[in-house]
């Protein structure tokens, strides 16, 4: 009998359908991949798993019995537990405080500190989860902080657990090492869901997939028997190019340099440590690195929202260190920002005035401070027509739209600069293989038409299939310059872990 | 040629039927209020209508318009950009004691007087606003909490001023001595005159840069997402200074044609009782700060509070009852936007 089962799950949000019908049996002691690309309905089922979301129909089983979860309590009283993308932690509580939290252990009405103590470091010690349960969680790795959210669904004794995109945040070894704590767990009779966009991740460690598309469960795959071109046919209902197609890079004149380029953070030590970088006209710079050793900032002070503590920025030989965003842009610089929503639109306004910002102020949109309205309608049309953009009309607010769709229209706005510089951060991030393919697509394009690339972004097979160059940055230093030659996920992972080139 | 998409755009941005709605619903409660206390409720209709939109009504309902139209727009710009402008009181007073003092100093007398007067009022109390929109770029003073305290002084000065130093010892009550006849504002009929042209001049000036000019377009989008706004290379600290000098100096513009048009002078605390910045600041909300939808709603609050003097005149239903159907429309509307934002 399955441990877990969900049935024919429905659930709509206004017109659209999330869960069509989605079935899913897991048994105990497996580890089962959900895959699927974005808006297959994947996070709906695991919300609806873990009773965050009620189902329109259908019913979830455990053990063969119907339950029904209203809230994550209900849910977690059943064994279910989960690890969400972005951890649900109390950066200034301690580690025992965060994993007792809602069941601490009491004498009398008081916290039994000390029973709560031994409790989680008993609990840690079973599982080999190696945390301090006196630090305080704000201070941890990102790793570490994982291990700690792990901690508290097993407090729970969590005997089904969840883990939404657990490795998005990770170095490769501590993406090994948790994968070795989700085998141990699996071993002594847990259930493990995994959700996952990787493919490599779902061959390592699972024993079957559940492929969702469009809402609705379309392959339950045997992942020995299964290979990653099967998964994907099944993702996306057709087949793909896993491998990205370019050809030498031909690299003219220096078009983006920074020199010790310095951004100062709140402790004493620098967020951005005196960072030098050149990209050339036609190549693509990759910057590795997990997310958060200084990536963001260093990117922010390249194009003008962060002011520098130090160093210089020069875009096509002009110095624009002291320079703010509209002068840079004017000098050559065109940006996709890491986040599309919060920064690279505005999602209630119009396709239109989304795909106007940055050419407001210059013919054919404006003429004398006056902006011309068929012209920016003009314009949207065309550009949502060449990018293939998915939207009813150039009217519509881009807040509906997926964020593939929404990614296009950033991309196709900065790519319409004509700017000799490129800064891409994150482009695919969130996106599905569809999307992501036309994105990496327009990137090599953009490369091989002359324009200076840089590539930013924690997706490590990203970096290494686009950049002609890769730099990788640990606690805002740059720690390597590689050629791609000598770049490999062997090489750039321990880097990214932060063992510099001579010691690893 | 497109026309009729972008009516339903304008449509669709002013809300037409939650404004019906809840106007009805406002009008049904309001109605059973009435009904409790022994009236008739379309009695007490017929007459807030009668007395504010008949022939013989219209101008008084226009004259109460001029200036809540006027601090309707002086919050509405603000807010178009996601700012909020709280100091409207500060900005109203500083422009009428400009408009009530200049033309008694200034040689030669006449329409070139109240256009100086006007101007430097806006010039005065834009200038005034401007320095809470510098306090929060430079100072990092959050500009809805400076735009207010600095209202206090402003209030507190002009107020001492026509207190002592240029108080009309004639009188003896706290107000600066009478302006000039050939200073005053042209009256156009009754109690209008040609400071409610100005401001319907200002009311289509602020749609037309709302809607066509590059200024209107970078202040929409800052509106919608500040970061958006910086991203693309809008100047954020001198948009945010612009649109402050604008707001306020409209506020001044409202100060300077009460003096000069119906006061005459300036008398301590007569701009500031009937509170035509919270109202304005009201009608502005209800639409986000959008020019078109905010004057609308402030004609409306006009009719209504015009036809309440009306009602309480004609029956003997007191005029607190608009009062309480502002209130109704204002919660209903704002329930429904709040609503509306959590579902999406």
């Amino acid at each position: 009998m399955p441990e877990i089962e969900a049935v024919g799950i429905v659930k709509r949000y206004g017109g659209l359908v999330a869960n069509d019908g989605v079935d899913l049996s897991v048994d105990r002691g497996e580890i089962h991949g959900v895959m699927g690309e974005n808006g297959a309905g994947k996070t709906t089922l695991m919300s609806i798993l873990f009773g965050l979301q009620t189902p329109d129909a259908g019913e979830i089983r455990i053990h063969g019995a119907p339950v029904r979860f209203h809230s994550p309590i209900d849910a977690m009283a059943a064994g279910m537990g989960m690890v969400h993308q972005s951890f649900k932690l109390f950066a200034s509580l301690e580690v025992w405080e965060n994993i007792v939290y809602g069941a601490e252990p009491r004498r009398g009405p008081f916290i039994d500190r000390r029973a709560a103590r031994a409790q989680v470091a008993e609990l840690a010690g079973r599982h080999r989860l190696a945390v301090d349960p006196d630090a305080t969680v704000g201070e941890l790795s990102v790793g570490v902080r994982q291990r700690v959210e792990i901690l508290k669904a097993l407090y729970r004794d969590a005997r089904v657990l969840i883990l939404d995109e657990p490795t998005a945040v990770l170095t490769p070894p501590e993406r090994d090492a948790l994968f070795g704590v989700l085998r141990r767990l699996a071993a002594e009779g847990r259930t493990v869901l995994l959700v996952t966009h990787k493919l490599h991740e779902a061959a390592a460690i699972t024993d079957r997939v559940t492929v969702l598309r469009d809402g609705r469960t379309v392959a339950v795959l045997r992942t020995a028997e299964t290979s990653a071109r099967d998964i994907i046919r099944a993702m996306i209902g057709r087949n793909v190019n896993l491998i990205v197609e370019k050809g030498p890079a031909q690299a003219g004149a220096p078009s983006l340099a920074a020199v010790d380029l310095t951004v100062a953070g709140a402790a004493a030590k620098p967020v951005v440590d005196r960072v030098s970088l050149t990209v050339r006209a036609g190549e693509i710079v990759g910057i590795a690195g997990v997310a958060g050793n200084g990536q963001s900032e260093l990117v922010e002070a390249l194009v003008g929202l962060r002011p520098p503590d130090g160093g210089r920025v020069e875009i096509c030989g002009i110095d624009v260190t002291a320079a703010d965003v509209e002068t840079r842009r004017a000098a050559g610089l065109a940006y996709v920002p890491e986040d599309r929503a919060a920064v690279g639109s505005a999602l209630t306004a119009s396709a239109a005035d989304n795909l106007a910002m940055g050419f407001q102020r210059a013919a054919p949109l404006a003429r004398g401070g006056l902006i011309n309205p068929v012209a920016i309608a003009e314009r949207a049309r065309a550009l949502i027509r060449r990018y293939a953009i998915r939207i009813s009309s150039e009217r519509a607010a881009v807040g509906k739209l997926s964020g593939g769709n929404l990614q296009k229209v950033v991309v196709a706005r900065e790519l319409s600069h004509d700017a000799p510089v490129l800064i891409a951060e994150q482009p695919t991030r969130g996106l599905d293989i569809g999307a992501t393919e036309t994105i990496h697509a327009r990137l090599i394009a953009e490369r091989d038409n002359g324009r200076a690339v840089l590539l930013v972004s924690a997706e490590l097979a990203e970096i290494l299939a686009l950049s002609d160059r890769v730099l990788v940055m640990f606690e805002g230093r740059v720690l390597a310059d590689l050629a791609q030659a000598e770049a490999d996920e062997d090489s750039v992972g321990l880097l990214m872990a932060g063992r510099t080139w001579e010691s690893a | 040629m497109n026309g009729a998409p972008r009516w339903t755009a304008v449509a669709l941005r002013l809300r037409p039927p939650p404004v019906a709605i809840a106007i009805l619903f406002a009008a049904l409660t309001g109605g059973a209020l009435v009904l409790v206390s022994g009236h008739d409720p379309l009695q007490a209709y017929a007459e807030i209508v009668r007395g504010s939109l008949s022939r013989d009504s219209l101008p008084d309902t226009l004259n109460w318009a001029t200036p809540l139209v006027g601090m309707t727009l002086a919050a509405a710009l603000p807010l178009r950009g996601g700012m909020v402008n709280l100091g409207g009181d500060g900005q109203l007073v500083i422009g009428g004691l400009i408009g009530a003092l200049l033309p008694l100093v200034l040689p030669g007398q006449g329409a070139l007087v109240s256009i100086v007067a006007l101007g430097a009022a806006a010039l005065g109390a834009g200038l005034y606003a401007m320095l809470a929109a510098w306090g929060e770029t430079r100072h990092g003073i959050p500009m809805l909490i400076s735009s207010l305290l600095l209202s206090y002084p402003a209030v507190g000065v002009t107020s001492y001023l026509a207190r002592f130093p240029f108080r009309d010892v004639a009188t003896g009550l706290p107000q600066t001595p009478m302006i000039p006849e050939a200073a005053r504002l042209y009256t156009l009929s009754g109690p209008l005159d040609a400071g409610s042209l100005l401001i319907a001049a200002i009311a289509a000036a602020a749609i037309f840069v709302d809607r066509r000019t590059v200024v209107g377009y970078e202040l929409r989008m800052r509106g919608k997402n500040l970061r958006f706004a910086g991203y693309g290379g809008v100047r954020l600290d001198r948009q945010a200074m612009r649109t402050m000098f604008a707001s306020g100096a409209i506020a001044g513009v409202v100060g300077a044609i009460l003096v000069l048009g119906s006061q005459f002078r300036f008398i301590d605390d007569a701009l500031l009782s009937p509170s035509y910045t919270w109202s304005g600041l009201m009608a502005a909300l209800l639409v986000g700060g959008e020019p078109a939808g905010a004057i609308l709603s402030a004609l409306f609050f006009s009719a209504l509070q015009t036809g309440g003097f009306a009602m309480q005149r004609e029956t003997s239903v007191p005029r607190v009852l608009t009062l309480v159907l502002q209130a109704i429309v204002i919660l209903f509307l704002a329930m429904r936007q709040g609503v509306g934002r959590r579902a999406s």
